[in-house]
């Protein structure tokens, strides 16, 4: 039996006339680091708001280990935390009244909260500003305290809407470095971006939403292969050495192009055997007794799959 | 639970808030600098006229801030991560009224005994002085109400701080001011019966309202 922890069942939702999400479904197991990539106004929000509760009219179902999330709303409460793309605070609070405010909110007692706080502020490495005013903090001490509102009550899956949206490299860093460690501890994340290295970086699956239609779920791997840009193999040759003549009269060959001094790209026909053709121009390489430093497959980068998903170009 | 929670949450920042800092000392010593101003009242008790002032000024000023804090507040997505949680819709907007009807309330408070003093200090306080700042109390704390439930209401409704702000002074004070039109009509009743009624039931009804369109907006 498969551990689904997430179920999205042709769920759709309509904003007046605009169709936000157009009957979606898809699903998530425990343990899982989904990536929800998609171009600005895609439908991720909406999805993930959809999923917290704070949008309940749509059509569809969506289901938490098996059930319906529209029946029993305060029960997930408890397993699910989350990091909105840009809610606020009100700015009169501290960052430790802000935490136990949410924390009491959610059902804690002060008692535990005292010492939860302190392990949330340093897993998020805001120890040193538990007293200040969140008035007072940088953008990216905004963005850890909305991570660590999340996490108080110990959720067992963690919906993060753009997390990594406006900050600074280094803060980048540590926030992913953060995402991956509460990944280690078992909790199933959702995240949403749509900065791909981000996606590559954290992902083991990764959804792609463009107008509201999920256009493809797999892994990072999976979605590679699954999208040929062409066959397309690339030998690097040893310095200073010529490159390999005739390979275009290979009948597998369609085209040849010479991309640096020691570089080649040779473009396959389509519905070639690539092993056949491989071992072809492998032949033809050893015949002139070309030096080569490999020779390889080609697989599209994510961003190619990406684009071609959401329906931009590849340079 | 998260009604009291959220009433003491938003008590203390209404508390720490400038605006009620203006309304907790700056009324009383408005009171004292009306006395000083213009010490002849015509018979009518100082304490009578910093009531009407503090509903006046209080009343505004309170209508102001809640409706702009509502709209800031649902601009800004500060109500996301509150209603993620258990918590009611209507307990949100039902927090926000008591706690600055509680400020209010105390400022009311202090100014009507500054006005006291006042009073027994000048003329000496008498049955008819208490009476008259007792009515005056209970008219500036109906007033008060209805003032602070139209200005969640444009909160609830309107998405422009400052338009928010313009319909809380326009209409918010004119608004509240209907629990005395009666008495001018009517001289039989009694104003402090008549602006109890009045002022209970208008704050209910604008209150629900407020609370059905508030559960009705998409976060």
């Amino acid at each position: 039996m498969t551990d689904i922890c997430i179920e999205f069942n042709n769920v759709s939702k309509k904003y007046k006339t605009l169709l936000a999400l157009d009957n979606i479904s898809f699903n998530i197991q425990k343990g899982d680091i989904f990536g929800y990539i998609g171009p600005n106004g895609a439908g991720k929000t909406t999805t993930i708001k959809i999923l917290v509760g704070l949008i309940r009219d749509f059509q569809g179902r969506v289901n938490l280990y098996g059930k319906d999330i529209s029946i029993n709303r305060e029960e997930f409460h408890n397993i699910i935390g989350y990091h909105p793309q840009e809610a606020g605070f009100q700015v009169w609070r501290t960052v430790d009244h802000c935490l136990k405010t949410f924390g009491r909110l959610s059902g804690l007692s002060s008692e535990y909260l005292e010492n939860r706080i302190q392990e949330i502020l340093e897993l998020i490495n805001l120890s040193d500003v538990r007293d200040k005013k969140i008035v007072h903090l940088s953008g990216g001490m905004f963005q850890k305290l909305r991570l660590g509102q999340a996490l108080l009550h110990k959720p067992e899956i963690l919906v993060l809407d753009e997390p990594l949206s406006g900050l600074d490299p280094q803060m980048r860093y540590q926030f992913k470095k953060i995402i991956k460690k509460l990944a280690k501890s078992g909790i199933t994340i959702l995240f949403s971006s749509h900065i791909l290295s981000d996606v590559q970086d954290i992902a083991n699956k990764i959804g792609i939403l463009n107008e509201g239609k999920i256009m493809r779920i797999g892994s990072p791997e999976e979605l590679q292969s699954s999208f040929h840009i062409g066959n397309l193999i690339e030998i690097i040759f040893a310095k200073n050495t010529p490159l390999c003549d005739g390979i275009e009269a290979i009948s597998d060959v369609e085209n040849v192009e010479k991309v640096k001094n020691n570089k080649q790209l040779i473009y396959l026909k389509s519905n070639v055997d690539i092993d056949f053709s491989i071992s072809q121009i492998m032949n033809k390489v050893l015949q002139q007794k070309c030096r080569i430093r490999s020779i390889s497959l080609v697989k599209p980068s994510l961003e190619e799959v990406y684009l071609k998903y959401v329906g931009g170009e590849t340079d | 639970m998260s009604l009291r929670l959220l009433f003491l949450d938003e008590l203390k920042g209404y508390a720490k808030s400038k605006v009620m800092i203006v309304l907790w000392f700056g009324l009383p010593l408005l009171s004292l600098l009306i006395y000083f101003l213009q010490p002849n009242t015509e018979g009518v008790p100082i304490s009578f006229l910093v009531g009407l002032l503090v509903s006046s000024i209080g009343g505004t000023l309170s209508g102001i801030m809640l409706s702009t804090s509502i709209v800031s507040e649902k601009n800004r997505h500060v109500y996301d991560l509150f209603l993620i949680r258990p918590v009611r819709r209507s307990s949100l907007l039902l927090a926000k009224f008591f706690a600055v009807y509680m400020c209010l309330v105390v400022a009311v408070v202090i100014s009507l005994i500054f006005g006291l003093i006042i009073d027994e200090f000048t003329v000496g306080l008498s049955e008819y002085f208490l009476n008259e700042t007792f009515e005056s109390l209970i008219i500036s704390m109906s007033s008060m109400a209805i003032t602070c439930s139209i200005g969640i209401f444009f909160g609830v409704l309107v998405s422009s701080v400052p338009v928010a702000a313009i319909l809380s002074v326009y209409l918010g004070s004119q608004l509240s001011s209907i629990i005395l039109l009666p008495t001018f009509f009517i001289v039989t009743l009694n104003p402090v019966i008549l602006a109890l009624t009045l002022g209970i039931s208008i704050t209910s009804i604008i209150m629900s309202i407020n609370m059905y369109l508030f559960s009705r907006q998409q976060f």
